[in-house]
């Protein structure tokens, strides 16, 4: 059991490595000449936003199943992306010129995303089942589009376009100033979280269970809560909004690894979702000379369906 | 042991008015009453989730008040087993019991040798052993509630509180946990089990003492008839 986990463990981590010489090789000659200046300002910035929005979307995905109590659970389907896509709104479309300053940027994204994720959090205690939960995410994710369609009206052309082409979501907008700041969330997310491994194990018997355990839920609870908010957050404000492999890629480590043991769910989820963005960003540059399509259309074209498939499987 | 002392319970308002009673340890009781008379609201308290309106309650060597303050030592005194367990995809039986060592275990939640013989001797002596490997979601009814119950046992609290834990099985499985729990009672001393059933007979059959709750009161029984737990229902 334990030895074909740290297999898939191991196996997983060797696909990431290859998979980011791969990515570094076909930028390469993407690139053509004037290789060494493009190298650090372009390149390892992309390779870093891939690997760690893969690994905080994932890692994210899976806090909030447990913190739903629901394998269906995710940041996009429930709406975090768009608390902080609207809150990013707000800084690219209100008034204020200087937003450019990165972390003010980061920090409106992370406050979005945390008041989305309480929001939806309090929602869940009224409502008995996964499907209306659901639909009041989706709901709330079309009501903060339509505050932002609203405010795009009064806004410049210049702004629109900038708002729209951030929606799209890319991992190359990411400056090489930006990647420690990035890396450095989604670092610090993953160790926190390696240190709640035991009250999110005792988590999935439910509230009660987990009290009786010794866990401390509540402070557990906003624990997650915030993890969760600035990870979706931050990479929300560095790369867009990429939909699925918050919800997918936990999914996946459960179904492969047949554990609840949150560790291996941890240890895997970052890195099968590392693994998946980067083999997304190498398809995407792959198609680049024929079709230009968004980071944020490929995961869907292959998350949308593998959600319906794990809806239709949950009887 | 566990013992009353004037202790009122409820929500917003009183529900049941708990007159002083000690239950010695060393035995089983079944909490009867009829529905709606507050049997899941007194063991929420007992279990330290509902604080008391007034009064106090002792569980071993604590009050009720020193372990709702402290989690880690609440988890060590008073295990929990409630009436359903659905499964979970992904968790093994052998896997669920083992969340019962939680409160033993250090920050990163790893199981040593030593809490994995606990646990395997737990499922040889409900046997379970051949279902170690299971997905909790394949089990019967009657081998999930079996779990739950080495759950809590692998646990290893002076106190056990189980609401309802047979109303799903039927009557051999019945029969088989109460059994189990009469067992485990006696293996170490000053251990204590108070469950709540409607199954009056299998109990006086059992003769396992009832605490009967009526009119918000609570009655111990040591020795029921049924015609005294009918007078009191």
């Amino acid at each position: 059991m334990k030895q074909r986990s740290i297999q898939f463990l191991l196996q997983t981590g060797t696909l990431l490595l290859l998979l980011s010489w791969v990515h570094l090789f076909v930028l390469q000659q993407h690139n053509g000449e004037m290789q060494n200046i493009v190298f650090w300002e372009f390149q390892v910035p992309r390779l870093v936003s891939a690997v760690f929005a893969g690994a905080g979307l994932s890692l994210s995905g899976l806090l909030m199943q447990n913190l739903f109590q629901n394998p269906m659970a995710g940041p996009y389907v429930l709406g975090v992306n768009s608390g902080a896509s609207l809150f990013i709104s707000l800084l690219i479309l209100g008034a204020a010129p200087t937003f450019l300053i990165e972390l003010s940027y980061v920090s409106a994204a992370m406050i979005g995303a945390f008041l989305a994720a309480g929001f939806m959090f309090l929602v869940s205690k009224r409502v008995q089942n996964i499907q209306s939960l659901l639909v009041i995410g989706l709901m709330f994710a079309s009501f903060t589009g339509a505050i932002e369609s609203v405010l795009q009206s009064f806004a410049a052309p210049e702004q629109v376009k900038q708002l729209f082409i951030w929606n799209m979501g890319s991992l190359q907008q990411m400056s090489a100033a930006q990647a420690p700041w990035m890396a450095s969330f989604v670092v610090f997310g993953i160790v926190t979280t390696l240190f709640l491994v035991k009250g999110l194990n005792a988590m999935v018997l439910g509230d009660t269970h987990a009290l009786q355990l010794g866990i401390k839920v509540k402070q557990l609870k906003m624990f997650v809560l915030f993890i969760t908010a600035l990870l979706a957050g931050s990479i929300t404000a560095f790369c867009g909004p990429i939909a699925f492999v918050g919800l997918a890629i936990p999914n996946l480590a459960r179904a492969l690894l047949k554990t609840q043991d949150h560790l291996l769910l941890i240890l895997f989820s970052v890195l099968a979702g590392s693994c998946f963005l980067l083999a997304i960003d190498l398809l995407v540059l792959l198609l680049d000379p024929w079709l230009s399509i968004p980071v944020n259309v490929l995961t869907a074209v292959i998350g949308a369906p593998y959600v319906a498939y794990l809806m239709l499987r949950q009887r | 042991m566990i013992s009353f002392q004037n202790a009122q319970v409820g929500y917003q308002t009183t529900l049941i008015e708990l007159a002083p009673l000690a239950l010695p340890a060393g035995q089983i009781y079944a909490l009867i009453g009829r529905n709606g008379s507050g049997k899941s609201t007194l063991l929420h308290s007992l279990i330290g989730q509902l604080p008391l309106r007034s009064g106090s309650i002792t569980l071993g060597a604590y009050s009720l008040d020193e372990l709702q303050k402290n989690a880690a030592l609440r988890s060590r005194q008073v295990s929990f087993v409630a009436s359903m367990f659905a499964g979970l995809d992904a968790l093994t039986l052998r896997a669920y019991v083992s969340l019962g060592r939680v409160p033993h275990l250090g920050a990163f939640g790893r199981l040593q040798a030593a809490d994995l013989q606990i646990v395997d001797e737990v499922l040889q002596a409900l046997n379970l052993s051949s279902l170690a490997y299971q997905d909790t979601r394949k089990l019967s009814d009657g081998e999930r509630q079996l779990a739950s119950l080495a759950r809590a046992m692998v646990q290893d609290t002076p106190i056990m509180v189980l609401d309802e834990p047979a109303s799903f099985l039927d009557y051999f499985n019945r029969e088989l946990l109460l059994d189990q729990l009469q067992n485990w009672v006696q293996q170490k001393p000053a251990r204590t089990a108070v469950f709540s059933s409607h199954d009056i007979d299998l109990c006086l059959q059992k003769g396992i003492p009832m605490l009967v709750l009526h009119q918000r009161r609570l009655t111990l029984l040591m020795k029921p008839t049924k015609a005294e737990v009918m007078a009191l229902l």
